[in-house]
């Protein structure tokens, strides 16, 4: 009996002694392996009377059990130490840059064309495109133009022909659409005008326009500045508010300048967005629409106008020369 | 149109200041420029509509205020302005033995005069001086500055002659003759054509009709007797004259957008009582007044319910009235629910029923206009069809790397443009803006070159125009490596021909199209050996390939950029497929892998289509993992190392199986001349 207890005293001494887990894998083998001193011990069973034979057994394997919750303790200790050494040899430095996967770029024109695509086509807007190359009868003569109309000048419009311009205003849409489609309708488009303007920080030959317009039974002004206003709240935040001032163009009646306004933007002024109004009843009626049953609405605003009061853009001439340095800071 | 702050008050009594009065203007429409102060007084420079040429007088802007603000109250310079300023010589002949007008012309609808007699043509007094100043006109002579004030108080444009110049003292108006010579007060000569308005004396034009008076009649210090002329001409014929002689002037603002045709003797009777407070002389009595054409009388019916619908906002019968009225429309009819009204002559912007209803509108306020939503039949809204395919085929792109450009469609002449005729516009911005571009590939040159930049993928879809034709077009730059530079190992690969080829078949894959290619070597932009025209589905779109090395040289591109253009338009008759789910099997793969040697004029694509022919429906995978040709390959020869992949759904592959399917495939290939390596 007390060789057990010494066998294990020894044990532990070399459990203690052992410096890595490897050392403690020999003590193991040692002490508890098939032929270990612990093992060994059982031999000497045989001699002993039978009464103490039970006992003894008994001894042992509490001998071992003690051992190997010890052994397993160790090992957990020395592992942990050893791990941390390894962690301290394997360390990176995480400030170093990282590698960029290539990822296509989309333009900041586009990703406001598709907020504006997403916001109207989910009020139930058809989006519909039509030519930028436009007949010039759908550009004035559809609008309720007066013939002779300022507009029409060489020094505003660009002719091709005399049948063909490129079109001022992406309301061209509208006489191709009132021609094919029966009211009621929702329809609206994003696209590029042409003006034979000066190019500077905010004019520029070439711009792009989105025009939305809806013919119903009973649509009136209010209408309008309630679509108007979830347009611009979908757009610029849900503070912003909408104002009209009375405005003139030929193709609505009444016709409405719409400014926008909010907290967050703009130091809380005005921002004029675009022209707006019911739909002209001398265009309804040029398309066979009884104006006393059906009336609609209108309105338009500049694509570029948004990026520019969003993120602060000053030139417009930048949405058009595609410096990366510039489309790369919106995607 | 500038006012002082001073000059409103004039007609309009309120507690309102400068920046209140700007503020209701602007509600009304005429919107405030800016608001400055000059000399002491506040300065409006108001907005005027282009429909609304009326509001470029003090009287007009003054009755809108009014209209807006109901606790302002008119001057009684207001009110005697509505009565047009009655006269106390009428009635008087005097004026008719002096002198006698006639109108030969159908663009001028009423000429009339008053004559001025015993003139001291000197400066103005200082007060008339300090406004003309204030509003950034210079003050000349007392004449002058009068007919200037005047229209800026009436809107009515005046001009004085000197009397003593006109031949025969009479004034015929009539159109130019051809090759009639008159220098205007600018000093500037003018050569007139029969379309161009004149006034005229007795013997030759004096006057631009509505536009500027000539030198040689203009009043001067030495001036005793003057003829102040106030007429009105149709507007069209105004501006045609003043574009085609480069002459822009206060008088032909305001006929081009319209001037009370009615006006004409309110302004003289105006001048007449300012000249005599400031003179204490009176005018030759009466006033010679010839009317060619009257204006239309404008009577119309409004429905209060119809207009209460369409400004979405309810309006009563009685403010109804009040409005129209504050207005200047006359009343002449009352029902329940309609009124029946009369339109002012000032304002030719009144046609229909709906033009009065925005009347009621304005007035009433569009700030008490609520928002609401349409109801009522809703369509599926967003893109579709078409246009659907475009966004589908951008997000492609941009999901393959592609960063996107969007460019001007006026452009010069480029080396990259296509074969065909270039679209011109007739005048241009610019010389280097006279085209619409043909292609998009002369817009990612030039952003590539604008980016200057050794390694760029990029892309627009936009419109082209060529051959008369308007079109959507796919185009594609391509050129260097594909990862920036970084610490790391990186991808070694660059652009060329394949690496385009499979972002095609991206693309194509994404609208479910099958792509295929044919063989050319014309496009005299493309490499003649490294080009290929385009077929998704059953339509040929367009051509991709490296550039040429002689186009690169002109463009400045890399000699081993890949370019494509790819037309949209076609794809408007294909029908784009529906992706078709199949099983997927849950057995393990066999692959075997195959090298043969064979000619290099064989096309891959026929050895692509035997092994699929032959590897039958377990060929579930194969793929070309290297081609070599060197030591150890006959000359003309190449080595192709091909994977094969087999699976069954639902069964293990043995080895035999795999083997003799192995064989299979060889076997087809030796029959296109292929050796087992």
């Amino acid at each position: 009996m007390e060789q057990i207890t010494h066998v294990q005293n020894d044990a532990i001494a070399a459990i203690q002694a052992a410096k890595s887990t490897e050392e403690l894998r020999t003590v193991e083998l040692d002490f508890l392996g098939k032929n270990g001193k612990l093992s060994a011990l059982m031999k000497g069973i045989g001699a002993l009377p039978n009464d103490q034979k039970p006992l003894f057994g008994a001894k042992i394997n509490e001998a071992k059990n003690t051992v190997q919750s010890m052994l397993d303790a160790r090992v957990q200790d020395l592992k942990v130490g050893e791990l941390s050494k390894q962690f301290e040899a394997e360390r990176i430095d995480i400030t170093m840059p990282g590698r960029t996967p290539r990822y296509g770029r989309e333009h900041v024109l586009q990703q406001t064309t598709n907020k504006i695509k997403r916001v109207l086509g989910s009020m139930g807007f058809v989006y519909k495109e039509s030519p930028e190359l436009e007949e010039f009868k759908y550009n004035f003569d559809a609008l309720n133009y007066p013939p002779d109309h300022p507009a029409m000048d060489e020094q505003d419009t660009f002719y091709v022909t005399d049948d063909k311009v490129l079109r001022t205003q992406c309301t061209a849409l509208q006489g191709r659409v009132f021609e094919s489609t029966e009211p009621p309708l929702r329809v609206f488009t994003v696209g590029r005008t042409f003006r034979n303007e000066a190019v500077d920080r905010t004019h520029s030959h070439t711009f792009h326009q989105v025009d939305c317009f809806m013919i119903d039974r009973g649509i009136s002004m209010a209408h309008l500045k309630g679509t108007l206003g979830v347009f611009a709240k979908a757009m610029f935040g849900d503070e912003v508010k909408v104002r009209f001032r009375p405005d003139f163009f030929p193709f609505v009646e009444p016709g409405v300048d719409y400014a926008i306004s909010s907290p967050k933007l703009f130091n809380g002024r005005w921002v004029e967005l675009g022209g707006a109004g019911l739909i002209h009843p001398n265009i309804l009626e040029k398309y066979n629409v009884d104006s006393r049953e059906f009336s609609g609405f209108a309105f338009g605003l500049g694509v570029e106008r948004i990026p520019m009061m969003a993120y602060g853009v000053d030139d417009l001439r930048n949405f058009l020369e595609n410096d990366q340095r510039f489309l790369a800071q919106f995607a | 149109m500038k006012l002082t702050y001073s000059m409103l008050r004039d007609y309009v009594d309120t507690s309102f200041n400068a920046e209140q009065i700007a503020d209701k203007l602007t509600m009304t429409g005429f919107e405030l420029e800016e608001i400055t102060e000059v000399e002491g007084d506040k300065v409006l420079d108001i907005n005027i509509m282009a429909n609304r040429g009326d509001g470029a007088s003090v009287i007009q802007l003054a009755r809108e205020f009014l209209a807006k603000v109901p606790n302002a109250t008119p001057t009684e310079l207001f009110l005697r302005a509505e009565k047009r300023f009655p006269a106390t010589d009428t009635g008087n002949r005097d004026i008719w033995s002096k002198t006698s007008a006639e109108i030969q012309t159908q663009t001028c609808t009423r000429f009339s005069c008053r004559i001025f007699e015993n003139v001291q043509n000197g400066p103005s007094p200082e007060w008339l001086q300090l406004r003309l100043r204030q509003i950034g006109q210079r003050p000349i002579s007392l004449l002058v500055d009068l007919t200037n004030y005047v229209m800026m108080e009436t809107g009515q444009p005046l001009h004085s002659f000197d009397l003593d110049k006109l031949a025969g003292e009479r004034i015929i108006v009539r159109n130019a003759l051809d090759g009639e010579k008159l220098q205007t007060l600018d000093g500037t000569d003018h050569e007139l054509h029969p379309h161009h308005m004149v006034i005229a004396d007795a013997e030759r034009a004096i006057a631009l009709a509505g536009i500027m008076g000539g030198e040689d009649t203009e009043v001067s210090a030495s001036t005793t007797r003057c003829l102040l002329e106030s007429a009105h001409f149709v507007n069209t014929s105004i501006r045609r004259t003043r574009k085609e002689l480069g002459l822009f002037t206060e008088a032909s603002y305001r006929f081009e957008r319209h001037v009370d045709p009615e006006g004409t003797t309110a302004a003289l009777n105006r001048f007449a009582e300012l000249y005599l407070e400031i003179t204490n002389n009176s005018p030759v009595g009466g006033i010679v007044d010839v009317i060619a054409t009257k204006p239309p009388l404008v009577q119309l019916t409004v429905f209060i319910k119809r207009a209460s619908r369409l400004l979405g906002m309810e309006i009563l019968l009685d403010q109804a009235e009040s409005y129209l009225h504050r207005l200047g429309f006359a009343i002449v009819g009352k029902s329940p629910d309609s009124l029946e009204v009369v339109a002012p002559t000032w304002r030719s912007d009144i046609l229909r029923e709906e033009d009065l209803i925005e009347e009621l509108g304005r007035v009433h306020g569009y700030e008490l206009i609520p928002e609401e939503l349409p109801i009522g039949s809703t369509p599926i809204g967003g893109p579709q069809g078409f246009e659907q395919l475009t966004d589908d085929i951008r997000e492609a792109a941009l999901r393959c790397g592609l960063d996107q450009c969007i460019s001007h469609s006026l452009r010069d002449i480029h080396p990259l443009d296509a074969e065909g005729t270039r679209t011109q516009v007739r005048t241009p911005h610019s010389p280097e803006m006279a085209y619409l571009r043909n292609s998009i590939l002369p817009s990612l040159c030039d952003a590539v070159r604008k980016n200057n930049a050794e390694n760029i993928h990029i892309f627009e879809i936009g419109r082209v125009h060529n051959d008369e034709t308007e079109s959507t077009q796919l185009g594609i730059i391509s050129s260097g490596s594909f990862e920036s530079p970084t610490w790391r190992e990186s991808d070694p690969t660059t652009a060329d021909f394949f690496t385009l080829k499979g972002t095609i078949e991206q693309i194509a894959h994404a609208i479910q199209l099958p792509v295929s290619y044919r063989r050319t070597t014309t496009d005299l932009r493309f490499h003649p050996t490294r080009q290929a025209r385009i077929i998704f589905g059953k339509s040929e779109v367009g051509i991709f390939g490296q550039i040429h090395p002689l186009v690169a040289e002109k463009t400045d591109l890399s000699p081993t950029a890949v370019m494509a253009e790819i037309t949209l338009d076609p794809l408007k008759t294909e029908q784009t497929g529906v992706p078709t789910s199949k099983a997927i099997s849950r057995n393990p793969a066999a692959r075997r892998d195959i090298a043969i040697l064979i000619k290099k004029e064989v096309p891959y694509a026929e050895i692509d289509q035997a092994i699929v022919k032959s590897g039958g429906e377990t060929l579930e995978n194969h793929w070309l993992f290297d081609v070599y040709e060197g030591k150890g390959v006959p000359d003309g020869q190449h080595s192709l190392a091909i994977a094969l992949q087999f699976r069954k759904l639902g069964e293990n592959f043995t080895d035999e199986e795999a083997n003799s399917l192995r064989d299979k495939i060889l076997a087809a290939l030796e029959s296109l001349g292929a050796t087992l390596r």
